[in-house]
């Protein structure tokens, strides 16, 4: 079947490509071949993932790899991050090469490792076998643990070291976690192919021992919860995010984040399954998700470094969709389109910030001064992505909030809608206080020296820009449906009418 | 039946100086030296006991009272403790208790005489021995307790009568007690019985200001302790060959606490002291089998 | 049989408790080495009554791995870091130790809430795993080194290797040869990562790397 060898190719081309990269003979190829490795990956996907809605799941490798509804959806938001993050990466090592900051060696190194990351992450989002996902996001750990150093300095080393120890050490919690579930997957007698198979699992989930299946969830959440950076075991990534490039710093927050909260997101209907749907899984997601949002809204109050502050502000955001799946019902719906919008938006924050820090040559906001005069394509982008994180009206993340608020305040929960939207109110303001000196202040500059631009790079602002501002006003129906069965997949199709009712 | 119950503590009064001649032996060999006769503290006892005692002004009767107190305790230690197969003289149950405490007893009015004379000196030297002391008795008593739980007895003779090394629980309790025994009787690597006036020394340090019949006492009870524990270990190893073979079984204990005076010796020998910080580590690494012995005959 | 079993597993926990207690890195990887072998030769008595080809496999790949080619990575680190020993941990050696104790209770208690069924003579087994769990965590949170925190990942992933060996047969062979073959990575990645550091700081404590805050 043709969909069948797309699946193969989105895997495989990212992996074997990657190998290629390290043997091109400039940094420019090099960094040539990623992006074309990308876009040929995002054309397959795309094959996979249009036949995925129109004719079902797909599944290869004899039912160990397998795309539905929801992994079909999230991989949909890789493909994006990565596609915009690639020309993103072309530009912002362009201009480190002409300022002679980049080797070759770093650029193979850096698109190697770039594609094998892609590969890992998509091995993640495609692997049925529980067993393979574990192995999947170990992979990704170790694989982007050299992006965050590829330029060696203290700090970076600093940053590396926490992210892989403390990852590291996630995992192996998330490796336990596992382990219990195959333990109790025992009651149901599989052969040594099947025992770990999600399909099989989420089939049977009533059959499973809920004691092993409680502990099981409780080492897989704190241990994904690491990688996804959950509170209060997000300790590794304001570093990681700060000391690494910005491409890279866009693919963690704009996907590798995303990658952790899918695997949690794959066991939950297993678990309340299993636990008789009584929502105690859901009870810790919010716990989690609300403790995040605290965290990030106590942290940001004093940043001093701009992408650190974006990396709280990923905590915030990463809190806020697993509040939402918490909720369940509509809440998940609001979820999984949140993801979208933060993907969407912290990307092309992130690549804001780096192509403003090169232009400034500082990320530090204090010095941070009137960059809409300084590159105005740039200021733009970073100005309004800034306010579209933070939940300003027009733009999708204040729909996905709103609706997780709604779905908070239809369950009576007051007191988590007053969590939220405190924490919400504090991150507007400061974030309101950085960002506008950030755009506007300082001494007009008698000569603005004109930073150097690639053509295209107006492209990158505008195209996540306005596709925020679309999804915030309208939702078009093949997104409804697509979210809507992946949400179907997670938990419930409880209470979508309104939802739909609520879209402008 | 009288004969048995008493054989330990005939065995135990007649030999027990003997130990450190083999010990002594023993370490001169590996050092290529002849070495004292092997009666050389029978010798040193019988001399001190004729000589008159000197005590100073300062002290009080307790400087008088430490080494005949110490030497009672031990012998009553000494008298709870039975030939493997038989029943000691004094046994009751949970005479474990009384062992140990014996023990502690001895130990508090050697500390006690010590601290008598006002020496800053032997103060120092009564210190490190509370000190290590305090470290050494949870394992003594843990290493005992596992044990009696394993035989379901608190009675040391019906303890030692029960129990042959099968499970590997004994296994770290035997080796407890064997650091256990090397630290209370001041031998290395916790202690170097032969340097006189060093400033690392413990025990050797509290009983400088004793002379004549005194020192004797406290040479002898040394010398007898040596042997309690030395005895209590031996019983744990030796399989039980019931209660009608008195005589094999005097002499296998008798052959083993020759074994085990040659294996001090060795160790005497072979090894170096370790250094004052590190003595409380490898009690503390005693303490820690002794108690995992525990947690695991617990379940 | 049970009784070999159970030796084993009690000089596992005997491992941990030198690991804990021991301040030399060299002898600290010795021992982990010898947990490694231990580990491997526990895998073919843990199935003993039935020794499939895939057994053999999984034991020979952890006995090599665990039991030399990580202590191996370990010391050619210590080689090119020229490392010091581990000098003042935040807590003592036999503070250490007794945490150890402490974390065995503690193991003790979680073996019996989990309701995993376990053959006949195993009762020790995830006892003694999770202590192993719980020192590995011990030694990556109270000491300082960066070769002992990585060391201590190596004892964590022994571990969950051992409740994995026991409670899960059904596993393909595949995907346990994956998460071997991932935790050995990831120690040559901790491995490069020291040698970086080393190159950068010019020493190893993870307390000094604190210039990122806030």
């Amino acid at each position: 079947m043709y969909y069948e060898s797309a699946l193969w190719l989105s895997l495989l081309i990212p992996f074997v490509l990657g190998f290629a990269c390290n043997i091109l003979p400039s940094a420019r190829t090099a960094l040539g071949a990623m992006c074309c490795c990308v876009f040929g990956t995002a054309i397959a996907g795309c094959i996979a993932i249009v036949a995925v809605f129109q004719h079902g799941t797909i599944f290869i490798a004899s039912n160990w790899l397998f795309l539905d509804g929801l992994s079909a959806y999230h991989y949909g938001i890789l493909l994006v991050v990565f596609c915009l993050s690639s020309v993103y990466a072309w530009a912002y090592f362009g201009e480190e090469l002409r300022k002679g900051h980049f080797t070759r060696k770093q650029a193979r190194l850096f698109a190697g490792l770039w594609c094998e990351a892609c590969a890992a992450m998509t091995l993640v989002l495609f692997s049925n076998n529980l067993g393979i996902m574990w192995v999947g996001i170990e992979a990704t750990t170790l694989i982007t643990a050299f992006l965050i150093c590829i330029h060696v300095s203290r700090q970076s080393m600093e940053a590396m070291w926490k992210y892989i120890v403390i990852c590291s050490v996630g995992m192996a919690f998330a490796f336990m976690g596992t382990l219990l579930i195959a333990v109790s997957a025992k009651a149901l007698e599989l052969g040594p192919h099947d025992s770990l198979l999600w399909t099989v699992l989420y089939d049977n989930a009533g059959r499973l021992d809920p004691k092993l299946i409680k502990a099981a969830f409780i080492f897989l959440l704190v241990g994904y919860g690491t990688k996804a950076g959950l509170a209060p075991m997000h300790n590794w990534l304001p570093d990681a995010h700060m000391q690494a490039p910005s491409p890279v710093s866009a693919i963690f927050s704009g996907f590798l984040l995303s990658t952790a909260m899918y695997c949690i997101m794959r066991y939950m209907p297993v678990i309340e399954g299993a636990t008789g749907s009584i929502g105690w899984c859901q009870r810790l997601m919010t716990g989690f998700g609300l403790f995040s949002i605290a965290v990030a809204a106590v942290f940001i109050v004093s940043q001093k470094n701009l992408k650190r502050f974006l990396a709280y502000s990923s905590i915030e955001h990463i809190g806020i969709i697993s509040l939402g799946l918490g909720l369940g019902g509509l809440g998940v719906f609001a979820a999984l389109f949140h993801t979208l919008n933060h993907s969407l938006c912290k990307t092309l924050s992130f690549f804001a910030a780096g192509r403003m820090g090169q232009i400034l040559g500082t990320y530090d906001i204090r010095d941070m001064k009137g960059a809409l005069r300084r590159s105005p394509v740039w200021g733009t982008g970073l100005f309004l992505s800034i306010l579209a994180l933070i939940g300003a009206a027009p733009f999708s993340l204040f729909m996905s909030e709103f609706l997780i608020l709604k779905a908070a305040i239809d369950k009576q929960a007051f007191v988590i809608a007053f969590v939220f939207l405190l924490g919400l109110g504090i991150v507007f303001i400061c974030a309101l206080g950085y960002i506008l000196p950030l755009s506007w202040g300082g001494p007009p500059l008698k000569k603005a020296a004109p930073a150097h631009l690639f053509q295209y790079e107006s492209f990158l602002v505008y195209i996540p820009l306005t596709a925020l501002l679309i999804l915030g006003l309208w939702m078009p129906a093949p997104l409804q449906a697509v979210l809507q069965k992946a949400a179907e997949i997670i938990g419930g199709a409880a209470a979508y009418a309104p939802a739909i009712g609520l879209m402008p | 039946m009288q004969t048995e119950a008493y054989m330990n503590l005939f065995l135990g009064l007649a030999f027990a100086p003997l130990l450190g001649g083999i010990i002594n032996r023993i370490k001169a060999a590996f050092a290529g030296r002849t070495g004292q006769p092997l009666l050389q503290q029978y010798y040193d006892m019988y001399k001190n006991i004729r000589k008159g005692a000197v005590y100073s002004r300062t002290t009080s009767w307790l400087f008088r009272a430490g080494p005949i107190v110490g030497l009672a305790s031990v012998l009553i230690a000494l008298a709870l403790v039975p030939v493997n197969g038989s029943t000691a003289p004094l046994a009751f149950t949970g005479d474990l208790i009384l062992f140990a405490y014996a023990l502690g007893l001895m130990r508090f009015f050697t500390v006690l005489a010590a601290l008598d004379t006002g020496s800053s000196f032997e103060g120092m030297g009564a210190s490190r021995e509370v000190f290590f002391s305090a470290l050494a008795e949870p394992a003594l008593l843990l290493g005992l307790a596992t044990v009696a739980r394993r035989a379901g007895t608190l009675s040391l003779s019906e303890l030692l009568a029960a129990t042959s090394v099968t499970s590997p629980e004994l296994v770290l309790v035997l080796a407890a007690l064997g650091i256990v025994f090397l630290c209370e009787n001041a031998r290395i690597p916790f202690d170097d019985p032969n340097t006189h006036l060093e400033l690392t020394m413990i025990h050797e340090v509290m009983v400088l200001d004793h002379s004549g019949p005194d020192f004797a006492f406290i040479q002898y009870g040394a010398a007898l302790k040596v042997w309690v524990l030395g005895s209590v270990i031996v019983g744990l190893i030796l399989p039980v060959a019931g209660g009608k073979f008195l005589l094999l079984n005097s002499a296998a204990l008798l052959g083993c606490m020759f074994m085990l005076a040659v294996i001090v010796g060795i160790i005497e020998s072979t090894m170096a002291r370790l250094r004052l910080l590190r003595v409380p580590q490898l009690l503390v690494a005693a303490g820690a089998l002794s108690l995992f012995a525990f947690i695991l005959s617990m379940r | 049989m049970g009784s070999v079993l159970e030796t084993t597993m009690m000089l596992l926990i005997l491992s941990d408790m030198a690991l804990l207690g021991l301040s030399r890195l060299r002898t600290c990887i010795a021992v982990a080495s010898f947990q490694g072998m231990l580990l491997g030769v526990f895998t073919l008595l843990a199935h003993e009554q039935a020794l499939t080809p895939r057994i053999f496999l999984i034991a020979a790949v952890s006995f090599i791995l665990k039991g030399f080619v990580f202590p191996q990575l370990l010391r050619r680190s210590i080689r090119e870091a020229s490392a010091q020993n581990e000098m003042d941990p935040y807590v003592g050696y036999s503070m250490s130790v007794m945490a150890g104790m402490a974390m065995f209770g503690a193991a003790l208690w979680l073996g019996e809430q989990l309701p995993l069924t376990l053959a006949a003579g195993m009762h020790l087994v995830i006892p003694a795993a999770l202590t192993t769990v719980l020192t590995g965590l011990f030694l990556i949170i109270a000491r300082k080194n960066a070769l002992s925190q990585c060391l201590g990942f190596i004892i964590l992933e022994n571990g969950i290797y051992a409740i994995g060996i026991v409670s899960v047969v059904e596993i393909s062979v595949l995907v346990e040869i994956g998460i071997l073959l991932d935790a050995a990575v990831a120690v040559v990645v901790m491995g490069v990562a020291i040698f970086h550091i080393n190159r950068q700081f010019d020493h190893l404590d993870t307390d000094q790397l604190d210039s990122l805050k806030g």
